[in-house]
């Protein structure tokens, strides 16, 4: 594998870390949720949030894979 | 409580964590870049920056020659999106630096603050908590479980019983975790407020219903709609009042104090009284059609005693939460635990909480032992030696003397059913107790 494809993965990942880091977030206010330190609702929020970043995780995985099938590392 | 700077260019990352943040009880602030960090820097004073690796106008590194410059440096956490920029930071800012990497958790946040290098829980196995709370592997515990479960599908009123300290509200609160339902929990002590003020306690009142009521307050039914309302110390509720609860339980509707319209309410009531049953019927604490209405699904909780092998268990969890909050590494013994467990906790786990909270306070924080005082002392109970009464190396002398006292403390202090019990003639008893210095001359 090139440099600049190392690079490139580098960079998805990176992005895919964020959502990743959201969800684990989130998820922490969920368990505060349901232990009673924050409004209920808070939770359904939160769940709504996790979904919608899981979502954006597989997208960018998804485009990560496009982009190396089509050798476009740049 | 700290003053904290969240430097982060996700916004809904830095949103959680200021939810998380101040549930920890500090001060937090955020920024998106470096320009807004350096804004907050000349405004504010900071006990703790948490700084994200790479931001938009550049890395989080950048900051480190103005913090430098001010008058107190605050503690910097870096947070970065991958495990081997570590290296990187280190080379850069030298070993004294602190890092998150992301994902991250409420415990490193948590960590990261408070200066603890190990994650919680990270030694021992973790202790189950059921239902977010309680905790105990024994089979009277199981069986509280099982009723907490069934129960909490069900929207019927419970009643707590249980001696003072063994966890009624502890319980109340796992039913409500365990509930599905959108309200919160919301408890108030009935025998906290006086005749006059329990009524709008419980039920509101509006504004200039009395002389004090300068504001319309919404009572605690109001406050629990759709979750669940716990009363503490239901049977200390005075008799007179207990006609106006009734009618809210019944018709489900309150009035505030002074006011007119009815109000609909709709939760759980979980009550609890530390009287038994049998107490409650013969005593005329409680009327009796207040009784079926809250009882509707009666819940004893067993004391500590009788599930005494708990006791290791939230020992432990009494000691890592101690150790969270202090910074300390104490641990447990095998022996200590098993002396613990041969106390009769009379003040239950309220009892075994604060002990092990004052032995925590009398530690070297410094060590991991943890020192017991000789004996467990309350005020409830007799005195219970934590030494074990057997070990190797003590003399004759000291275990008869051990049993001569605890026999004299079961007879309350009688000694001539003391020799009895002792296998030894009286005189020998009186001679044993001159020779403990312990009996004035007149006596013998």
């Amino acid at each position: 594998m090139k440099d600049e494809e190392i690079g490139a993965i580098a960079r998805w990942v990176h992005d895919a870390r964020k959502p990743l880091n959201r969800i684990s977030m989130q998820a922490e206010l969920v368990k505060m949720a349901l232990n009673g330190d924050i409004p209920a609702e808070k939770a359904q929020d939160a769940l709504d949030k996790i979904i919608a970043s899981t979502k954006d995780c597989s997208h960018a995985l998804a485009e990560m894979m496009e982009e190396l099938a089509n050798g476009k590392t740049e | 409580m700290l003053t904290v700077l969240l430097v982060d260019d996700d916004p809904e990352f830095t949103e959680v964590a200021c939810t998380i943040i101040e549930f920890l009880g500090h001060d937090i602030l955020t920024a998106a870049n470096l320009a807004e960090a350096r804004e907050w820097l000349t405004k504010e004073t900071f006990d703790h920056i948490l700084l994200d690796f790479m931001l938009p106008d550049g890395s989080g590194v950048h900051l480190f020659d103005e913090l430098d410059a001010l008058p107190k440096r605050p503690k910097v956490t870096l947070i970065t999106g991958h495990p081997s920029v570590r290296g990187i930071i280190k080379g850069l800012c030298g070993p004294n630096i602190d890092y998150l990497v992301k994902p991250i958790q409420r415990e490193d946040i948590e960590a990261a603050l408070t200066g603890k290098k190990e994650k919680p829980n990270s030694g021992g196995p973790r202790i189950k908590k059921y239902f977010g709370h309680l905790i105990g592997e024994s089979a009277p515990m199981k069986e509280l479980y099982k009723l907490i479960e069934r129960v909490s599908r069900t929207s019927a009123n419970v009643m707590l019983l249980g001696e003072s300290g063994v966890g009624k509200e502890v319980v109340a609160e796992s039913i409500h975790a365990a509930s599905d339902v959108t309200g919160p929990y919301i408890a108030t002590n009935c025998g906290a407020f006086s005749k006059e003020l329990i009524g709008s306690e419980l039920f509101g009142h509006e504004k200039g219903a009395f002389t004090g009521a300068v504001n319309r307050k919404e009572g605690v039914f109001e406050q629990a709609e759709s979750g669940t309302l716990f009363l503490d110390e239901i049977t200390e509720m005075p008799i007179d009042m207990q006609p106006n609860l009734l009618r809210v339980l019944e018709n489900k509707v309150v009035i505030r104090v002074g006011g007119t319209k009815t109000i609909p309410v709709n939760c759980r009531v979980v009550s609890a009284t530390n009287r038994k049953m049998e107490e409650i019927a013969e005593s005329k604490v409680l009327r009796e059609d207040i009784y079926f209405r809250l009882a509707v699904f009666p819940i004893t909780i067993p004391p500590l005693r009788e599930r005494k092998e708990d006791i290791p268990l939230l020992a432990s969890q009494f000691i890592t939460d101690f150790n969270q909050e202090n910074g300390t590494r104490f641990e447990w013994e095998e022996t200590q635990l098993d002396n613990l467990m041969t106390y009769d906790w009379p003040g239950n786990v309220r009892e075994l909480r604060h002990f092990v909270h004052r032995a925590g306070i009398m530690s070297d924080p410094d060590k991991t032992d943890i020192e017991l005082p000789k004996t467990i002392e309350s005020p409830f109970a007799k005195k219970q030696s934590t030494s074990p009464a057997l070990e190797a190396g003590r003399t004759i002398e000291d275990v008869e003397k051990e049993l001569i006292y605890a026999t004299l403390e079961k007879v309350n202090g009688n000694k001539t059913l003391a020799a009895e019990m002792l296998g030894i003639s009286t005189k020998t008893l009186y001679n044993r107790l001159h020779a403990y210095g312990d009996l004035s001359k007149d006596e013998s």
